[in-house]
């Protein structure tokens, strides 16, 4: 009893004194991070297992079925120690015991009273996570082995390396080293000339010329721009069940343009979070706000409207959460957050920043041949083509009235004018035109322009003129972008995430664990926006920079890359991280240069070769003894073939395409959708610019894990199926590549020997090894016989002979190769 | 370390699932109880078997567009009398419909159904004269006549159905189930889609999307008549032998560059293509028909290379037989409103005749097979309609998600039972109510998953297909 009392006495005067007790440390370090890992998944307020919740420290002494979990300063009679010794009935947790010293972690705070720390949005909860702690820059550590270390990344790397007692591995060969650089920064293969030329540079700096060459290609913005895309959850159509289109994609163009002019990345962040509301916003900074608007539009008949234009907005803060602050918000939404330091309240107080956009969240019909519920939009014509769609709008209402005047002319004079030899035609045009004008229905004015324009010429060739002038509206593209209401959106907490169920009001306001707005910034996504980039924010350079490095090692120092809270994983490599992080800040936020540094580190460089002694200690490869090596995005599979085969069409930009796709890959949708191949250069477009349906994307893409676009996704699975296999094999685009891929080696030179090399280094940037050169070769003279004897299947393979064929055979296999769709 | 993030465990069970969405072999499931201590020990984490399951397969026949429950298996006495009356507004306070407009313009009025109706079998089961052929197999089924769902719109309905959640974008049962316990089929997918009637189900691809679980656990919808799966088909002229050597070379060359960089990922690849080129030399064999007695066809109403749901519920079995795991078959359209080709008489008998006759057809066939012992069969659209009429062209009934019927077969259900019961006018349970998660845990529990135990952490949170609720529906197991 007399431990009760004198608890909340000494938590009020700990926090009285701004400090943490004793009790509250241990809690903190050794006792919630036990809960959170080990316990809460069933044990929370939601999920009370056996009736029990271990979510605060009153749900603690209420218990469960089996009475109070945790008595303070009783071992004895706390559920809680005796299930975690597993001596009685109940052993906890299920799937295996604590180590004995969190059970010891756990009997000491049971005795020392079992204090609590601060509840969830506290910001004393802020100092015990590592990822909400201000950046420390340190200095790169020395190391034993200083000729290794290219700059100040491999000094942290191989000092982690050297405490384990491994060693890294040497550079990879040029050649690899060149084709995974072009993939990683362009996502194009190295055409054979250049990888000869990388090759023979004796110069010191031929490898800065090369990263520097890829980073200034147009190409660089496409491929880092894609990674920004999966964040942005950016498609071509609506989502949701209708999944009619939209046009976003001069946003796309805009992420494109902003990484290759290099843009600092808090401009890049500033205005595509609040572009609208910065000062004379310029046309580009508009459609930067596209961002936002990424999210899915239902269209659906029947609907709460109210209830989509919610999840738009909750679907903001979620991918801010994920995009910039590493932090899974959404948690919050319909309770505190189980494990971070994010209350409910705060969650609507971010969902109020986005509350304001003037979405019509119904549906009220078409102008100029859109949906409104695309509002709002921008258009992006220039004065010029504006002005003549007026002039083309003026011209048409005045036809239009012509043809209404002519109509009533006829009308008034009907005996004189009209002669007509069918009688029922007549008799029922006849009657409309009796009744007022007022009065007539949509049909029957329909009835009566038909009968009159095939009856009296003059009105038809009227007609005729207003279709010639309808053809000359120009179509204007346009592009989905913020807008805020006037008067600001009532925002309110929705009881248990159900939008229908207000619970308080709420304004804007960024969660207390984090540091505070500036007092001078506004309360509106502007000011949200500045404080994503603010100086004291830890979050978002380093969110960034661990997303940059994932991209480069397939894995962030931190792995749960979305989860920077106590649930995520903590860095690899904490220092590295936080130098990356100051380096990025610094340099005024300027990728290229981290781009630079990563790409030209002597960690980037290794090898990817397996190794097996230093997987003993590091399963992972977490500590980076080498390169890992891995399956290129589904994307890139396409784009490699491309530039393998020479098709591709290299244009940066514009409205989607439509490659080839298979027949039936739209059969299981709700609305049938009518894809028809391209024929022109849309056909060999990147595989980026293909239109993205979210409903029924381009199975080319989803089956390699392009991500469909419903939520913004931070990295994406590696599958490696046979339904990926079937692609390779047989899709009809492969069969083109295929076929000039084939052409292009066959083409080199009139020498076997060295048509094998040529397809080896197009698609490998290697010549073959002797054993692989023999293989080829046995293919060659097995498809070339078996193509010989059978004149059907030669006809139907459409080559000009069974030499031909053997050769497209050969190119089959080189884009099915596993090293081909592999960066090594 | 977390076992869902620990690297050595998600190698690990990357490596042995890898291929389950397209089923690998030897991934039975007795490997699943002992053996792999990743399996035994964390089971809540990693997937695999709870307990002893009674069923190994599933065929869903999801009735796409919500049949009326009024019409087909639930006469109410009091409802026949109370027709034409309004329904106390009362009853309506605090309640969603959908197209909320149609009936907030007038207060809707009770509709008694035209349909007559018999009671069936020993079990004494309604069924109307809608369904003839149903009707003579109801003692081999379970109804659950009380089942309540959250979302009065086709598309979120049907999703929730699903995955457990009315968001776009969560793991489907199937894909939960294929992660979960892999499946048997040695050379075809694990989680199979299959569709008939005049559209696809609204949300498409998000009723058996993988979600956040690897994309190979995703469903793979076959496609109506010709190859049943894109690219299935060699390009023309690399067909048969030529196609063979491909592969082989193919392999060949892979396992050489596997000896120089060691790559274990290379290892899977080459298994993902001897696999594939299986599935394109069994595909055929898969949907040729010709093996079939005439007898079976007859049964089913099955006329080959035609898309319906006869020919559908026939591909099922033979799916189920290869060791499939999970069949789903979409049947539209049942959203009898009342409008232009959605009435609740002729557009009812349509979608009826089409149905009816292949839903005996393959309790008959599993059962003559001793195939249903371990086939679970369900039953059900996305929810009900409604005791009140809709007036539309014709009086039709509404979307109604409080209480609506689905029936189970085999897989370990009791045949004969009837579980729940709704109010004198259908518009409530009474007893016996059945929420969409419990029918989803049920599912899992015939397949020897637990429910709470097969979760997988995303963005900070562990999930499972039945979100936060789901009980077992225990009346329902034998």
């Amino acid at each position: 009893m007399h431990l009760r009392f004198a608890l909340p006495l000494a938590l009020a005067a700990a926090s009285a004194a701004g400090a943490q007790s004793e009790g509250e440390r241990h809690f903190e370090e050794n006792v919630r991070p036990l809960f959170a890992g080990r316990c809460q998944t069933c044990h929370n307020d939601s999920v009370r297992s056996g009736g029990l919740s271990l979510a605060s420290r009153n749900a603690v002494l209420e218990g469960g079925t089996r009475g109070p979990a945790v008595v303070p300063g009783n071992a004895a009679d706390s559920v809680l120690l005796r299930a975690v010794d597993r001596q009685g009935a109940l052993k906890m947790p299920p799937d295996g015991p604590l180590e004995p010293g969190d059970v010891q972690a756990l009997r000491d705070w049971v005795l020392s009273g079992a204090e609590w720390g601060a509840p969830a949005g506290d910001p004393e909860q802020a100092a015990s996570l590592w990822s909400l702690r201000p950046i420390d820059r340190s200095e790169p550590p020395t190391i034993g082995q200083p000729s290794w270390a290219r700059n100040a990344i491999d000094n942290f790397v191989l000092a982690r390396l050297e405490r384990e007692g491994i060693v890294p591995s040497d550079a990879a060969e040029r050649r690899t080293l060149i084709r995974r650089a072009s993939l990683d920064l362009t996502g194009l293969l190295p055409s054979p000339e250049a990888v000869r030329a990388f090759v023979e540079d004796d110069g010191p700096d031929a490898y800065a010329r090369l990263v520097n060459g890829l980073l200034d290609s147009p190409h660089y913005g496409e491929r880092w721009g894609r990674h920004w895309l999966d964040i942005a959850r950016y498609a071509d159509t609506n989502g949701y069940s209708i999944d009619g289109p939209r046009s976003i994609w001069p946003y796309r163009d805009w992420v494109i343009r902003a990484l290759n002019s290099n843009m600092p990345f808090d401009r890049f962040v500033v205005e595509q979070v609040a572009g609208d509301l910065l000062p004379d916003p310029t046309r580009e900074q508009l459609i930067a706000t596209g961002f936002h608007r990424n999210t899915m539009v239902n269209q659906e008949g029947g609907i709460d409207f109210e209830q989509y234009r919610v999840e738009a907005v909750v679907d903001r803060v979620r991918t801010t959460g994920a995009a910039f602050l590493g932090l899974t918000l959404a948690c919050a939404r319909c309770h505190d957050h189980k494990f971070d330091p994010i209350s409910q309240r705060e969650f609507y107080g971010l969902f109020a920043f986005f509350n304001n956009v003037d979405e019509l969240g119904g549906n009220l019909g078409e102008v100029e041949g859109r949906s409104r519920m695309m509002e709002p939009i921008l258009e992006l014509a220039d004065p010029e083509l504006l002005a003549g769609r007026d002039r083309v709008k003026a011209r048409l209402a005045e036809l239009r009235k012509e043809l209404d005047a002519l109509g009533a002319e006829l009308e008034a004079d009907w005996d004189r004018r009209i002669t007509s030899a069918d009688t029922d035609a007549l008799l029922r045009a006849r009657k409309i035109a009796e009744t007022d004008p007022a009065e007539r229905s949509s049909v029957e004015d329909a009835v009566l322009e038909r009968f009159f324009a095939e009856h009296v010429p003059e009105y038809e060739a009227k007609q005729e003129e207003i279709k010639r002038a309808g053809k000359e509206l120009p179509e204007v593209p346009w592009t989905m972008v913020m807008r805020d209401l006037p008067e600001a959106r009532e925002s309110y907490l929705h009881v248990q995430g159900d939008f229908t169920r207000r619970g308080e009001a709420v304004t804007p306001g960024t969660p207390a664990v984090l540091p505070s707005m500036a007092p001078g910034l506004p309360k509106n996504r502007l000011g949200l926006a500045r404080w994503l980039v603010a100086d004291d924010n830890p979050l978002t350079p380093r969110v960034t920079m661990n997303r940059v490095w994932q991209r480069y090692f397939g894995l962030g120092l931190v792995e749960t890359e979305n989860d920077f809270g106590t649930q995520g994983n903590e860095p690899s490599h904490p220092r590295l991280l936080d130098w990356l992080a100051s380096e990025f800040v610094a340099s005024g936020w300027d990728l290229k240069h981290m781009h630079r540094l990563i790409v030209n580190s002597a960690t980037y460089r290794q090898s990817s070769r397996h190794r097996p002694d230093a997987a003993e200690t590091d399963t992972g490869n977490r500590l980076l003894a080498r390169q890992n090596r891995f399956r290129l995005e589904a994307e890139i599979v396409r784009d490699a073939a491309l530039s393998a085969a020479a098709l591709l069409t290299p244009t940066v930009g514009g409205p989607s395409v439509y490659p080839p796709q298979p027949d039936g890959a739209g059969q299981f949708t709700q609305v049938d959708r009518n894809w028809t191949a391209d024929t022109g250069p849309g056909r060999f477009r990147r595989g980026m610019y293909t239109y993205f349906i979210r409903s029924a994307a381009h199975p080319g893409l989803i089956l390699f894990d392009a991500p469909i676009a419903q939520e913004s996704v931070t990295r994406r699975n590696r599958s490696n199926t046979p339904l990926q296999a079937l692609t390779l094999l047989n899709d009809s685009s492969q069969t083109e590549f295929a076929t000039a891929l084939a052409r292009r080696v066959r083409a080199h030179s009139p020498s076997r020997d060295e048509r094998i090399r040529r397809a080896f280094e197009i698609c490998l940037a290697r010549p073959p090894r002797p054993a692989e050169h023999e293989r080829i070769e046995r293919l060659l003279g097995q498809m070339a016989d078996a193509f010989a004897s059978d004149p059907d299947a030669l006809a139907e393979s459409g080559a000009d002979s069974s030499r031909g064929a053997a050769w497209t055979a050969v190119a089959r296999v080189m884009l099915n190769l596993d090293e081909f769709v592999t960066r090594q | 370390m977390h076992p869902a993030t620990d690297p050595r465990v998600q190698r690990t069970r990357r490596q042995l699932f890898q291929d389950c969405g397209i089923g690998i072999g030897k991934l039975g499931l007795t490997s699943l109880f002992v053996g792999d201590s990743l399996f035994s020990k964390p089971a809540a984490k990693t997937g695999g078997m709870h307990h002893r399951p009674r069923a190994k397969s599933v065929i869903y026949l999801f009735m796409a567009g919500a049949p009326s429950q009024f019409e087909l298996f639930e006469p109410k006495a009091e409802l026949q009398k109370l027709s034409g009356e309004t329904l106390p507004p009362s009853m309506l306070e605090g309640k969603r419909f959908a197209f909320m407009e149609s009936f907030t313009k007038d207060p809707p009025k009770l509709l008694g159904t035209r349909r007559k109706f018999a009671r069936h079998g020993d079990s004494g089961h309604w069924v109307s004269e809608c369904l003839p052929h149903t009707a003579q197999v109801v003692d081999d089924l379970t109804f659950l006549r009380a089942v309540h769902t959250e979302n009065f719109n086709h598309a979120p309905a049907k999703i929730f159905m699903n995955t457990g959640t009315p968001f776009f974008g969560r793991p489907s049962m199937g894909a939960w189930v294929s992660y979960g316990i892999g499946s048997d089929a040695k050379d075809l997918p694990g989680f199979v889609v299959l569709q008939s009637g005049p559209r696809g189900p609204r949300g498409g691809a998000m009723n058996w999307t993988s979600g956040f679980l690897p994309t190979a656990h995703q469903g793979v919808p076959f496609l109506s008549g010709g190859a049943p799966i894109l690219n299935m088909t060699s390009p023309e002229g690399f067909g048969g032998e030529r196609q063979a050597a491909t592969v082989d070379a193919i392999v060949d060359l892979n396992r050489l560059n596997m000896k120089a960089v060691g790559d274990p990922e290379i290892s899977t690849r080459i298994g993902a293509y001897e696999m594939a080129h299986r599935m394109q030399t069994s595909g055929p064999e898969l949907i040729d028909f010709s093996t079939e007695t005439q007898a079976t066809l007859d049964l089913y109403g099955a006329e080959p290379g035609e898309k319906s749901f006869a020919n559908n519920c026939l591909l099922a079995r033979r799916l189920v037989e290869r060791g499939v795991r999970f069949v789903q078959l979409y049947h539209s359209s049942w959203d009898h409103h009342g409008g232009p080709g959605e009435s609740l008489d002729k557009d009812l008998d349509d979608v009826c005749l089409s149905a009816d006759q292949a839903c005996k057809a393959l309790i008959t066939d599993l059962k003559q097979r001793g195939m249903l012992d371990e086939t679970l069969v369900v039953w059900g659209g996305e929810f009900g309609r409604t005791p009140m009429g809709e007036v539309r062209d014709t009086v039709g009934r509404n979307h109604h998600i409080d209480a609506f019927t689905m029936w189970f077969a085999g897989g370990g259900t009791k045949p004969g039972e009837s579980i729940g019961e709704t109010d004198e006018i259908g518009f409530q349970p009474v007893n016996g109510a059945v929420h969409v998660h419990d029918v989803q845990a049920t599912i899992l529990h015939l397949l020897g998953i637990d429910h709470e135990q097969l979760t997988f952490r995303f963005r900070g949170r562990d999930f499972r297909l039945t979100d936060v609720g789901g009980k077992v529906i225990e009346p329902l197991l034998a």
